[in-house]
């Protein structure tokens, strides 16, 4: 058992991948490392949405269970989105990428990164909607580009969500549904790959509760 | 477990003072102000003006929060927009459920469609996509849709005057229509919803709901037609008085004097008959009629062309008026046809061997009508004669068939005619109203 260094409630332990939490009581950032615990700062609250997602929610897809374990909420000149951190049970994590009702599921393809585009987009190169690449011999299409900066956090997370934090984020798709996704920051760039689905192709149970809606039996 | 979250922000438009709800908060971008249309951007926590306007819409069939259940799943309706192209204007309602997301219903004259957005792209190529297996293929060009009224809220930035370029493919009773706008495509699949489903399922009246019967209750008329003088003749009714015969006696009167007026206006009438012959597999080319002169400013020349032997047969008119003053011609086509046969249900006939048209707006001054002839056989067309030498003409055929002979045309240039068809039209706008009320007199009786 941890506690929040700040206000001393105890911090859930969800899984042991992410080294940064937030506390849901004080909004304190938190690094752990083995059993101490350093306050980093606070984080700012994520607004209330509509989101049926939430932190221990539970997935299953493809064979594999996941649980919803942190989410970092992005905002660009065209609104928002949430990104999920999923804990697996295959080990590998992934992001669950929600923005308009849709959710787009990825995991990192280091790989990926190695191909002359990708390598050209972490030097700094733009993207254009169009251009098109090939992964695993599919072809992919940048159907947007964004220019996103942090809101805030929540749970677990493998890096500090700090508000103000800027990213660029360029999606594509293939004609049958498959997303790539390539990220930049200050840091680094890396590329994360999966598919679209809707809430109900993923098989989720514990979902929040919104007020005046009833949540689907088949997702009870 | 924890308490259920409130997805409904409220907000206050910054404009009109408005309190407004944000049913998608956190998905939802900009919200239209239902009472004064300006665009607002919820996106962030800081609500911001982004478009003033000071009109608030109306007309949607499906008021912003209502509720309805469409395929074994509740929706809201959140978002509701007014588009239009170049020839009509339809409505589209965005539709939330937290746990499917986002859909569609789209009406246009009370038929509507239920959409679904594509996580995918279909294959394009040309005119057809495939979509999932599914051949769709295109209907009309794509046009460009204008969005003229925007309320309640929306996950993508929305403004009046949004222009997105619209195709749509169809298969059976689906549709993909496919938006694009800067460079964004998106795709949508429709289902169409059977009469009645939409409006029973979120509980609205239908377009035109059933009257109330009797005596007493003032008739509701179609709002479009409704003025002060309909509003006067519906008292009237329900007084009793029933004014159609005065309204019939008028119509006949206004006929009687436009008739009057356009024969008035017509004066002596002057004609020109000529005998011609329309040779088959060629066009003989600038038959002269004879001249005919217009004696009034701005005359109907009507000409009227009869083949009485034509039996599966057609004959290409093509007509000019060449002015003599300017030698300017004016040109039109005219045909004539006639066809018979016999087939399961009898004996059919199609067409007829005489044919008029008219030429309107014609300058006073001396013309010289000419005019282009050629006869074609119907099913199987007489080949065309490759070349004008009289012995080649001669080979046609080369098994013997004879070349069949011309077809004689009778045509009757008539100067300062009436225009007839303005006529009937008149005739039956003027009936329209009269009949309407027989009807209606005779409906709730």
């Amino acid at each position: 058992m941890i506690n929040c260094p700040s206000c001393g409630a105890a911090l859930p332990v969800r899984g042991l991948s992410a080294p940064y939490t937030t506390c849901s009581h004080c909004q304190t950032l938190i690094l752990r490392q083995g059993q101490a615990v350093e306050e980093i700062g606070k984080v700012a609250v994520v607004p209330e949405d509509v989101s049926p997602v939430r932190i221990g929610t539970r997935f299953h897809v493809g064979g594999v269970d996941f649980v919803a374990a942190g989410r970092v909420r992005w905002g660009w000149s065209g609104g928002s989105w949430n990104e999920w951190l999923l804990y697996a049970a295959d080990g590998q994590t992934r992001w669950l990428g929600e923005a308009m009702g849709m959710y787009m599921l990825t995991a990192e393809r280091a790989d990926v990164m190695t191909s002359s585009l990708a390598r050209d987009f972490a030097g700094g190169g733009e993207l254009v909607p169009g251009q098109t690449f090939v992964v695993d011999g599919a072809e992919y299409a940048v159907s947007d580009v964004k220019q996103a900066e942090c809101l805030g956090g929540e749970g677990d997370l493998p890096f500090p969500p700090r508000t103000g934090w800027a990213m660029t984020n360029v999606d594509f798709r293939t004609t049958g549904g498959a997303a790539l996704s390539l990220q930049r920051d200050g840091q680094g760039a890396s590329a994360w790959l999966g598919t679209w689905h809707e809430l109900a192709d993923l098989a989720p149970r514990a979902l929040a509760e919104i007020e005046g809606w009833t949540v689907p039996e088949a997702m009870q | 477990m924890n308490a259920p979250k409130h997805a409904v922000r409220a907000v206050t438009c910054p404009n009109c003072g408005g309190t407004l709800e944000v049913r998608a908060a956190g998905w939802s971008v900009n919200l239209a102000c239902r009472y004064c249309g300006s665009i607002l951007d919820v996106s962030r926590p800081e609500v911001q003006l982004l478009e003033q306007h000071n009109r608030a819409a109306a007309g949607f069939a499906l008021p912003l929060g209502s509720r309805g259940r469409l395929f074994d799943t509740e929706w809201q309706v959140i978002g509701a927009l007014k588009r239009s192209d170049a020839w009509s204007t339809w409505r589209e309602y965005l539709l939330l459920n937290p746990y499917t997301g986002y859909r569609w219903l789209v009406e246009y004259e009370g038929d509507w469609k239920f959409g679904t957005m594509l996580l995918g792209r279909p294959e394009e190529s040309g005119k057809t996509v495939v979509w999932q297996g599914q051949r769709y293929r295109q209907e009309d060009e794509a046009v460009l849709a204008t969005t003229e009224t925007v309320i309640g809220e929306f996950y993508w930035r929305v403004s009046s005057g949004d222009r997105v370029l619209c195709a749509s493919y169809t298969s059976r009773d689906f549709t993909l229509s496919r938006e694009e706008a800067d460079g964004e495509v998106n795709w949508t699949h429709l289902v169409a919803l059977s009469g009645g489903h939409v409006e029973s399922a979120f509980g609205i009246l239908p377009p035109e709901p059933e009257e109330p019967r009797g005596g007493g209750n003032k008739a509701r008329g179609y709002a479009l037609f409704e003025t002060e003088a309909q509003a006067e003749a519906q008292a009237a009714a329900a007084r009793g008085v029933d004014d159609v015969p005065a309204m019939l006696g008028l119509s006949l009167l206004t006929l009687i004097a436009a008739l009057v007026l356009m024969l008035g206006f017509a004066g002596g009438s002057a004609e020109v008959r000529t005998d011609i012959e329309a040779p088959f597999g060629r066009t003989a080319e600038g038959i002269r009629l004879g001249s005919i002169t217009v004696n009034r400013p701005w005359q109907f020349v009507s000409v009227t062309a009869r083949a009485n032997t034509l039996d599966n047969q057609w004959v290409d008119l093509d007509y000019s008026l060449v002015d003599r003053a300017t030698g300017q011609s004016i040109d039109a086509y005219g045909l004539v046809e006639h066809y018979t046969g016999r087939d399961s249900d009898g004996a059919w006939s199609e067409g007829d061997t005489k044919a008029t048209i008219q030429f309107g707006h014609i300058r006073k001054g001396t013309y010289d009508v000419f005019v282009d002839a050629g006869a074609h056989r119907w099913p199987t067309d007489v080949p065309p004669v490759n070349s004008a030498s009289p012995w080649e003409a001669s080979t046609y055929g080369g098994w013997g068939e004879e070349r069949p002979g011309p077809v004689p045309v009778a045509v009757t240039v008539k100067t300062n005619t009436v225009p007839r068809g303005n006529f009937w039209t008149l005739c039956i706008l003027v009936a329209l109203m009269p009949a309407f009320a027989l009807y209606r007199g005779w409906k709730y009786r």
